[in-house]
């Protein structure tokens, strides 16, 4: 009995649903397309040719090679040669150039003297990745032209100090999961699971605001028809787990796909992890629904709740690095665990057992959060429970059964008539 | 004025009852932006992460290698945690979080060594978290250096070489990074300078949108006119003007957070990012109103509101450049009004650059405000006759 009023409310809650254009938004429309804006917008993943100015007092073959060799970086671009930092300042305050490359007068003789020389870099800091671009970028010729000038030296000189130059490690940098180093594949699995939980969130307190509103204009909603809390809430919770189902497949697989970003997952690990990740998040969304009052209030309520969330999520300041406090706040948000998981199967390539911590909270979550909903809707529509309740739904049905037998008297009725019509005409 | 029935101050008076009538108005126009203001200041207090987690991988074990260990100095921002026997062992905890990179001595080293090839350390860092990663690699690749330093540098010094020029054989040519106006490559001013003001105006866009739309959703719209004496631009600014007030005490309670008691670069002053602020804010209701009028639907004026505040925040290109976006993405970043209040906040904030400067990044902000005026009588029309359609 209860299984069969358990689809019953799912079913409804489906036509509740795709009949209401506003929830279909969320649940589609903005999974559909906010992913495909936040990957388009990073695809480059990395900045190239940033534009520098360069103030060379030293003029020398060697200052000259060095500029040349910069230009040549695909991360900088030099767009003009000035003749003192007056005239470079006064390009980076026109937003032209980002950062200026400064070769001191005594450059050339301070390395012919065998001494350390120095080249000055300023940098524009409204963006951390100017930085990045200038200090890589110069990194690189400044090693490159340091082998050099070591080989120079070395061809005229005794053993020792070969051994010097032979003596000294190596170091390679690799960096794992993230081939290109770049923004795309580090920023989006977070907004991927993020656009999940939050466009559940925000559909069903919609969702949940509508039956408010006609619960307060005393129309009958889905709760009054059955008695069982945990049919109205686990029926409700399989109507969004179904839908999110398609939106999921979509969000997580074929959108990282549509960009050609690392997919390492494998299929039983991303649904073993997605599923309590969805389940933590419906039930999540339908504890904090019930304060919605009404359609529209859920914009104000819960969208800027994703600009804190995908930071506590740690993917961009280190967890290691946060106050306790948002720590232990993070830790109830579906979100937290979903964008730490779901970020090393898919692109580090994790298998479940490695992200066991984070499937294991997702179940508690789910557990804790089911609860919860449990709780807060035995409260609120304890009032609702009333023996007048009873009557208004035996007054329904009742008024369905005459809305039918009216219905098939006017049908009858029109027939007897379109018969009358045809007899006559063939008088 | 007290004692009119009528104008400005009418409507003005009946909006702060409106607003005290619903939790909803203080928990947007009040929590949100101080739980933001609180949250951001507070996450990256540090300013730069320190002490990393990072770990090590000793597949040699021989002298050579140990001293390449001992080298390997624990700097401010990375701390090894942890030795690890073998590569796999390392790269599960990678993959676990535990750590965020580590160093990799692979077998042979000493003998390499000894036979006078180069031998070699690996860094491997977790891209999948961009800062720490960025960081730990600058942190391992000089240490990598140093330690690599460390022996050429003993045996040039052991050889008579002064300490000048030891380091002018190893390191002929030395990069000296000078960040302008953020010395201290801190994240705290680099993010929550742009953070705080885009919450507050998100929360703007939307306030707005939802106040004026809740009058139509209500049929309160022709009372609200009829007070306003039919004057559909008093109606709106009189309607606004509280909720001005309130987000101007918000900003300027970020603004003495961020440049009074965090002490963030503000070298121009107070006033031009006071007004920076104040603009922000009449930009964004300018904005919203002229969306509210424009498209005479609650929740479609209200979902694009939404939209644009939070698409915002990335296209105003404080975390990645706009220009390394599509050029179409490059264009439309011209119509975010937080787009320009970065502008300013660079310019006059963190590097002092003269007001003439960034004076049409003012301008574009004003431009926000009387954007209304377009389609404001649409506003009127929808205001007499509109019935709501959930």
């Amino acid at each position: 009995m209860w299984v069969k009023n358990l689809f019953d409310v799912c079913g409804k809650e489906l036509r509740n649903s795709f009949s209401d254009v506003g929830v279909l938004v969320f649940f589609f429309v903005v999974p559909l397309l906010y992913p495909l804006l936040y990957a388009y917008l990073y695809g480059r993943e990395v900045v190239r040719e940033v534009p520098v100015v360069v103030v060379d007092e030293c003029r020398s073959a060697t200052s000259r090679e060095f500029l040349r060799k910069s230009d040549a970086t695909p991360d900088l671009k030099i767009i003009s040669y000035c003749s003192d930092m007056e005239e470079a300042r006064n390009l980076i305050m026109r937003h032209k150039a980002y950062g200026v490359i400064h070769i001191p007068g005594e450059f050339d003789r301070t390395l012919s003297e065998g001494r350390q020389a120095t080249v000055n870099l300023y940098c524009d800091m409204s963006g951390l990745l100017y930085y990045k671009a200038m200090l890589s970028g110069c990194t690189i010729v400044s090693l490159d032209m340091n082998r050099d000038i070591q080989m120079q030296r070395l061809s005229g000189l005794s053993d020792w100090e070969k051994d010097v130059m032979t003596m000294p490690i190596e170091n390679e940098y690799v960096t794992m999961f993230n081939p290109a180093n770049g923004f795309q594949a580090f920023l989006i699995p977070a907004v991927l699971i993020l656009v999940l939980q939050q466009t559940l969130v925000l559909g069903v307190a919609m969702l949940a605001g509508t039956e408010n509103e006609r619960r307060r204009r005393g129309e009958l909603i889905l709760g009054h028809e059955y008695d069982n809390p945990v049919v109205v809430l686990g029926g409700k919770g399989l109507a969004y787990l179904i839908v999110y189902g398609f939106t999921a497949t979509y969000v997580l697989c074929f959108v990282p796909w549509l960009f050609h970003m690392p997919q390492l997952w494998q299929l039983p690990t991303l649904i073993a992890f997605v599923l309590p990740f969805l389940l933590a998040s419906i039930f999540f969304a339908m504890s904090i629904s019930f304060f919605v009052r009404d359609r529209e209030s859920c914009f104000l309520l819960f969208v800027f709740v994703s600009v804190p969330l995908i930071f506590m999520s740690g993917i961009s300041w280190p967890t290691s690095n946060m106050p306790a406090f948002w720590k232990v706040l993070a830790q109830f948000f579906p979100s937290t665990h979903g964008v730490n998981g779901f970020a090393r199967i898919n692109t580090a390539g994790a298998l479940l057992q490695d992200v066991r911590i984070e499937s294991i909270s997702l179940w508690v979550l789910t557990g804790v959060y089911f609860m919860l909903s449990l709780f807060i809707y035995e409260r609120m529509y304890r009032s609702d429970k009333m023996p007048g309740m009873e009557f208004i739904l035996a007054m329904r049905t009742r008024a369905r059964h005459d809305i039918r037998v009216a219905a098939r008297d006017i049908k009858s009725d029109i027939e007897d008539a379109a018969q009358k019509l045809r007899s006559r005409r063939k008088k | 004025m007290s004692g009119t029935k009528q104008g400005f101050w009418a409507v003005a008076r009946r909006e702060i009852v409106r607003m005290q009538s619903r939790p909803l108005y203080g928990l947007s126009m009040v929590f949100a932006p101080l739980f933001c203001f609180i949250f951001f200041t507070t996450l990256m207090k540090e300013g730069l992460p320190e002490s990393l987690p990072a770990g090590v991988v000793d597949e040699d074990n021989t002298p050579v290698s140990r001293s390449i260990l001992r080298n390997l100095d624990s700097y401010q921002q990375t701390e090894i945690i942890k030795q690890y026997p073998n590569f796999a062992e390392a790269r599960e905890a990678l993959q676990k979080n535990e750590i965020y990179g580590f160093f990799y001595i692979p077998k042979g080293t000493q003998e390499k060594a000894s036979s006078q090839e180069q031998p070699k350390i690996s860094i491997y860092t977790n891209s999948t978290y961009l800062i720490p990663s960025s960081l730990l690699y600058r942190d391992m690749k000089t240490m990598a250096v140093m330690a690599s330093a460390a022996v050429g540098r003993e045996v040039l010094l052991a050889r008579g070489a002064n300490m000048d020029q030891a380091m002018g054989f190893l390191q002929p040519i030395k990069m000296d990074m000078r960040p302008l106006g953020n010395p201290w490559l801190n994240y705290n001013v680099y993010l929550s300078n742009t953070m705080l003001p885009a919450v507050l105006a998100l929360m703007i866009l939307m306030v707005t949108c939802f106040s004026i739309h809740t009058e139509l959703k209500d049929g309160t719209s022709r009372e609200w006119l009829s007070l306003a004496d039919d004057s559909i631009l008093k109606a709106v600014s009189a309607k606004l003007f509280p909720q001005t007030m309130v987000f101007s005490l918000m900003a300027l309670i970020y603004l003495v957070l961020l440049y009074g008691w965090l002490g963030f670069p503000l070298h121009n002053g107070f006033w031009p990012m006071f007004a920076a602020a104040e603009l922000l804010i009449l930009a964004s209701q300018g904005f919203a109103v002229f969306i509210a009028s424009a498209i005479p639907s609650l929740r479609w004026s209200l979902s694009l509101c939404t939209l644009w505040g939070v698409l915002s925040i990335p296209i105003s290109g404080f975390s990645f450049p706009v220009m390394g976006m599509p050029e179409a993405l490059q264009a439309l970043s011209y119509l975010f009004p937080l787009r320009y209040y970065f502008l300013i906040y660079v310019d006059q904030a963190l590097n002092g650059v003269p007001l003439v400067y960034s004076a049409w990044f003012y301008v574009a902000l004003i431009a926000f405000t009387i954007m209304p005026l377009v389609d404001i009588h649409m506003l009127r029309k929808a205001a007499h006759e509109y019935t709501y359609l959930p």
